[in-house]
């Protein structure tokens, strides 16, 4: 078996052009890694036949990017023309989309290949990938643990090296959590930086799609390629910037910030300690690191409860069994299709997410909690970018554990929630953050940091990652590392 | 505080969403629904006197766009996932009956 798929994205780049391989190469090389790491349950859809002809139709077109020719995994609620489109769900189990999301359109310009759809919780209501209606994804550095989630299929597929980039969502973790327990860089862009349209919402103030790649470089080049303004999505913008142009420069003089709740004693002891190395290592190089209150923090997660189950209730209000998707077969009158279309067509977690969301939205409900959310929303973006007026970077852990058992807490109604405790918050206000793995447990599992940033200060989160990650020299593959090269 | 809700809360909640519910799940719901409603209960006793909304973190950079024709989507591939058709028209189940 050949091993381009272990090499940088630059080397491959310097391959193809070359024409020492040819996309059509590491095509194969994907799908021969899907087939060695069947277990995994990484996809609900592959695309191998699509993936070879446009292989074949890349072979003899200029190299233009480092992405040209990349294999990419897409998370399967972001729709693809003519590619099965499930979102985890049996509601959409016989979906094809008829148009591309945004970011599809543009990673297809860059020439990236897409090699199949990442498994995922249904409808990204999940921490943990198991309310998938396909079956739970495996995590590559234990196969008897949780990924993560809800883009535990993208996190896996990458950190397994079956495809070098993948795009996930994340709306409360979603994109950072699975990254941290699959030790992989993930970055969630600041609302607005991506555009949302075609992505299937779940909470649409907070949702946004972001990269998912093995190191820092990659994983800003992606952005590169998938951010900017659609005319379909109003919330999104267009900077024109270059998110790799602070890589590699000095970090010295930077100043960050940690909330005291986020190195609280329900955090586990192995991540503290992964932590307190990192602020070590930014204090030797004259950073300043200050920790700071974050009001509401604590309540972030109630108060994502609401936000998101209400908006939830009311994106998914869509699935009558109508127009597309899961149809009950001999409805009485139309409320009656209502009923068990979505009786049958929901899993248990969506089912008592909408459910609480229609209750929150419903009469004075509004008011007592919606409006009151709203309000605290306010206060705690405020919060936070009062700390950007003094500070360059935030950071914290991304997770308060690691990955932990398949199948433990799987119906928990709170479980999934508290698990993106840390995360959450980053979402209410908005703002850009990534994981990064920073180390490994006693028992090898990665370990990651998050990095908060201002609005649109994605760049920065870059320069501090790359410089962390040049220090750690990590080996961030399953199937060779999972050992600290001190 | 009564550790679940009652039936009757539950039929509520699951007829504003749409979704049938049988005597097992009324059960469970009973609890389930009430440990998530008691964990969003801590919001309502947040002293808060902030009284702007954040509905969604960006800029209202809403704008006008010129009134013309862009792309339109052929009605054959816009009925391709509709699960009842007839001719270029979605099928809908009795809306008002005379029962």
């Amino acid at each position: 078996m050949n091993k381009y798929l272990d090499l940088s994205l630059q080397e491959i780049n310097n391959l193809l052009i070359n024409k020492k391989i040819t996309p059509k190469d590491l095509v194969i090389e994907s799908f021969e890694r899907i087939e060695a790491n069947k277990d995994l349950n990484g996809f609900i859809t592959l695309n191998k036949e699509a993936a070879l002809k446009r292989a074949e139709d890349l072979k003899d077109q200029e190299v233009t990017s480092l992405t040209f020719g990349i294999p990419i995994a897409i998370k399967d609620n972001i729709i693809t023309k003519n590619l099965r489109t499930t979102a985890g769900s049996k509601m959409l189990d016989n979906f094809i989309p008829i148009y591309d999301a945004d970011v599809i359109e543009r990673i297809n310009e860059a020439g990236m290949i897409i090699i199949g759809k990442a498994n995922m919780d249904e409808f990204a209501m999940g921490s943990s990938t198991q309310t998938s209606y396909y079956g739970p994804t495996k995590n590559p550095w234990d196969k008897t643990l949780v990924p993560g989630g809800s883009s535990g299929g993208s996190a896996a597929v990458v950190s397994s090296r079956i495809t070098p980039i993948a795009l996930g969502s994340d709306t409360g973790g979603s994109i950072r959590q699975p990254s941290s327990f699959c030790g992989i860089v993930g970055l969630k862009p600041t609302y607005g930086r991506v555009s949302r349209y075609g992505l299937i919402a779940f909470a649409s103030s907070l949702d946004q799609i972001g990269p998912m790649t093995r190191n820092v470089y990659e994983n800003a080049l992606v952005l590169n390629t998938i951010c900017g303004k659609s005319k379909n999505d109003l919330t999104s913008v267009e900077t024109n910037e270059d998110f790799t142009r602070l890589i590699g420069k000095d970090i010295k003089n930077m100043k960050i910030a940690i909330p005291k709740f986020y190195v609280n004693d329900t955090i586990d002891i192995e991540i503290r300690q992964e932590l307190d190395n990192i602020i070590t290592l930014l204090k030797e190089n004259n950073c300043v690191v200050d920790y700071v209150d974050i009001k509401y923090i604590d309540k972030a997660v109630p108060l994502y409860q609401i936000i998101a189950m209400g908006e939830a209730s009311s994106n998914l209000a869509r699935f009558d069994g109508i127009r597309y998707g899961y149809s009950y077969e001999n409805p009485k009158d139309i409320n009656d299709l209502y009923l068990k279309t979505r009786k049958n067509g929901f899993g248990n977690e969506v089912k008592r997410r909408i459910m609480i969301g229609s209750y929150l939205l419903s009469g004075k409900n509004a008011t007592t909690y919606y409006n009151k959310a709203l309000a605290i929303r306010d206060d705690m973006r405020n919060s936070f970018l009062d700390i950007f007026k003094n500070y360059d970077l935030i950071i914290g852990p991304t997770a308060t554990t690691k990955a932990y058992p398949l199948g433990q807490d799987l119906d928990d109604a709170v479980k999934a929630f508290m698990d993106d405790i840390l995360t959450i918050p980053v979402n209410m206000a908005g703002l850009p953050g990534m994981n990064l793995p920073i180390g490994f447990s006693k028992d090898h599992l990665p370990i990651g940091m998050q990095i908060i940033g201002a609005p649109f200060a994605e760049a920065k989160i870059y320069q501090l990652a790359s410089y962390i990650e040049k220090e750690l020299n990590l080996d961030l593959n399953p199937n060779l590392g999972g050992d600290d090269n001190e | 505080m009564e550790d679940r809700l009652t039936k009757e809360e539950v039929l509520h909640v699951a007829n504003l969403a749409r979704i049938e519910i049988d005597d097992k799940e009324i059960e469970m719901y009973q609890v389930k629904l009430k440990k998530l409603l008691d964990q969003i209960e801590l919001v309502t006793k947040i002293d808060d006197n902030d009284s702007d909304y954040l509905i969604a973190p960006w800029n209202n950079n809403s704008e006008f766009r010129k009134d013309e024709v862009g792309n339109m989507l052929n009605p054959k591939e816009v009925l391709q996932n509709a699960p009842r058709k007839s001719g270029n028209y979605i099928e809908v189940p009795v809306v008002i009956s005379n029962e």
